[in-house]
């Protein structure tokens, strides 16, 4: 028996594998990538602040905005990225040059670039939907390795874009290669495809795709968002929870607890003299680092008034300390921008009653323009810094 | 070509700096395994989903030349797309669901959500179905009545 002659690149004769196609699907998913990889620099330097980089605390609902943004482009990135794969897949099977010459240097050049591309791209995408879904099936850990990858991936996207300039440029001068569809192909009557149906419809997946999933930051397209690990009015007093106070190993006060401020004077109060203490209103979002938000009411004390009440100058750093014991989150940093916010709050109430204990009773910090992992839960002491 | 030159350069640089990232942040257990999920990502997409695809394209392109089905072929290809993209997302969804400790992540009955937006997309592609078909049969009586110039 004789098997069938493996696939060349003239097998797949759709006139949709065109670089003309594989130009415009590879505009839009560069555009979803450069959304994804600036929206992750931020909040990569939301936890990891450069000395020479100064976070405004303003506007309060930023990094819901800019990480609800990196999510849903990610998303949508998956059915681009897949589209994008499908018109180049002819390439795959194009014979290697041989003998050695410059242009076969190129090729292969250019191929383990794209190879590099690829290869980044989709795991990256992989991980980062997973990591939404509090999964982590790998050996390795996510943060680190999907903020290298972002970079791997830009550097990669920079060695395509260098390589496929002349087509790049011949497509923005729209030269005749448009009409050079290989002649054997079955003509778009009979196929019914042509290339505006073709963007159309991957435009119609990519939008699909974000109206089901982009409900998690954008709580009024809840109720559609099946494809969204989360909800964003399910939990303990209407609001999700990332990590749970089991989780962290915190469980109920004792009677004795008592809050403390570390600082030119050192403050000791009860649970019930926090409460005796002015209490001011913020109306601001948990937004979490996996894309979900929701806005919320919190009640407290302004950080900028217990910096007052122990002396401490008004463009003070506070170190918040949880009662959670170690792991990256037990204590957060509040730049001075973020410290002097009339916004930010020791928050004692939630929605209107006391904090549920997975939300971090009896205090926790919440401050504007912050990922929710900052915003830390379990609250005991502030220690001013400088 | 100074263009094509420093583009290549910044990204050969950037990529370099990803990769100094990777082998300072990741122990190496961890590190030496890393490309067989990156192989793996690369092995999932051009010798499955690509594939798969590219099948289902063949065989609907060949359906499209019986009679009168380039009307509606673009109905069925772009439902058979859609429920294919949207499935893809929701096997995750769908594996994980009630194996987490934390009753907020994934608090939907994502079986029942992930069978009513396929049926959705179903239904949708059928009514664009019926109406390029019944626009055809339309069109075609009148052509073959006289009534215009017909085609
Ligand atoms: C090409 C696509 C992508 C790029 C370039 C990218 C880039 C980044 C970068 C630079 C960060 C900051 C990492 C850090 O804090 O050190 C980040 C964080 C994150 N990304 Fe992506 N990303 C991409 C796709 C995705 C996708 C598809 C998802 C999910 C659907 C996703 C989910 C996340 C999450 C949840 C974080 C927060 C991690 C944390 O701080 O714990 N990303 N991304």
């Amino acid at each position: 028996m004789k098997l069938p002659a493996p696939p060349t690149e003239k097998s797949f004769r759709s006139p949709l594998h065109h670089p003309r196609v594989a130009t415009v699907i590879g505009r839009w998913l560069a555009t979803a990538v450069v959304i994804c990889f600036l929206t992750g620099l931020y909040s990569h330097f939301q936890q990891h602040t450069p000395g020479w980089l100064h976070i405004p605390s303003r506007p309060a609902e930023l990094y819901r905005v800019t990480q609800g943004l990196h999510v849903l482009s990610g998303t949508i990135a998956v059915p681009l990225l897949v589209a994008k794969l499908w018109t180049v897949y002819p390439k795959l099977f194009a014979k290697l040059p041989w003998p050695p010459s410059r242009k076969a240097l190129e090729n292969v050049l250019e191929r383990g670039s794209i190879l590099v591309l690829v290869a980044a791209m989709a795991l990256e995408l992989f991980i980062g939907f997973l990591n939404t879904l509090q999964w982590y099936p790998w050996p390795f850990p996510f943060k680190e390795t999907h903020y290298a990858l972002a970079w791997i991936i830009v550097g990669a996207l920079f060695v395509h874009l260098a390589v496929k300039l002349p087509l790049i440029r011949a497509n923005w001068r729209r030269t005749s290669a448009d009409r050079t569809a290989p002649a054997e192909s079955l003509p778009p009557a009979i196929t019914g495809l042509t290339r505006r149906g073709l963007f159309r419809t991957v435009a119609g997946a990519a939008t699909l795709v974000g109206i089901t999933s982009v409900g998690q930051s954008a709580p009024a397209l809840g109720p559609i968002a099946v494809l969204a690990p989360r909800k964003p009015n399910v939990g303990p007093q209407g609001l999700p929870v990332n990590r749970t106070a089991e989780a962290a190993g915190v469980t109920a006060i004792d009677a004795d607890w008592r809050f403390t401020v570390k600082g030119p004077q050192q403050l000791s109060y009860t649970l019930d003299d926090l409460r005796t203490l002015p209490q001011n209103r913020s109306d601001l979002p948990i937004a979490c680092v996996e894309g979900w938000s929701q806005g919320a009411r919190w009640e407290g004390i302004r950080i900028r008034d217990l910096l007052q009440l122990c002396g401490a100058r008004a463009d003070s750093r506070v170190r918040v300390v949880s009662m959670e014991k170690g792991g990256f989150y037990a204590t957060s940093e509040l730049p001075p921008e973020f410290a002097h916010d009339p916004l930010t709050l020791l928050a004692l109430r939630l929605n209107g009653t006391e904090l549920a204990l997975d939300h971090g009773f009896p205090a926790r910090i919440i401050a504007p323009n912050r990922p929710g992992v900052l915003q830390t839960k379990w609250v005991h002491r502030l220690e001013v810094i400088t | 070509m100074k263009a094509r030159l420093a583009l290549g350069a910044v990204g050969v640089g950037l990529g370099l700096w990803g990769l100094w990232l990777l082998v300072d942040a990741v122990q190496v257990p961890a590190l030496i395994r890393l490309p067989i999920w990156l192989g793996g990502a690369v092995f999932a997409d051009d010798a499955f989903l690509v594939p798969l695809t590219v099948g289902i394209g063949w065989l609907v392109t060949r359906w499209s030349i019986g009679p009168d089905h380039h009307r509606t072929v673009g109905a069925v290809r772009t439902t058979l797309l859609y429920v294919g993209i949207t499935t893809l997302i929701a096997i995750p969804l769908l594996l994980r669901q009630g194996k987490g400790v934390n009753p907020t992540v994934l608090p939907r009955d994502y079986l029942r959500d992930w069978l009513l937006l396929e049926a959705t997309i179903i239904a949708a592609g059928v009514v664009v179905y019926v109406v390029q078909r019944s626009r055809f049969t339309f069109k075609r009586s009148r052509a073959s009545s006289g009534d215009i110039g017909g085609r």
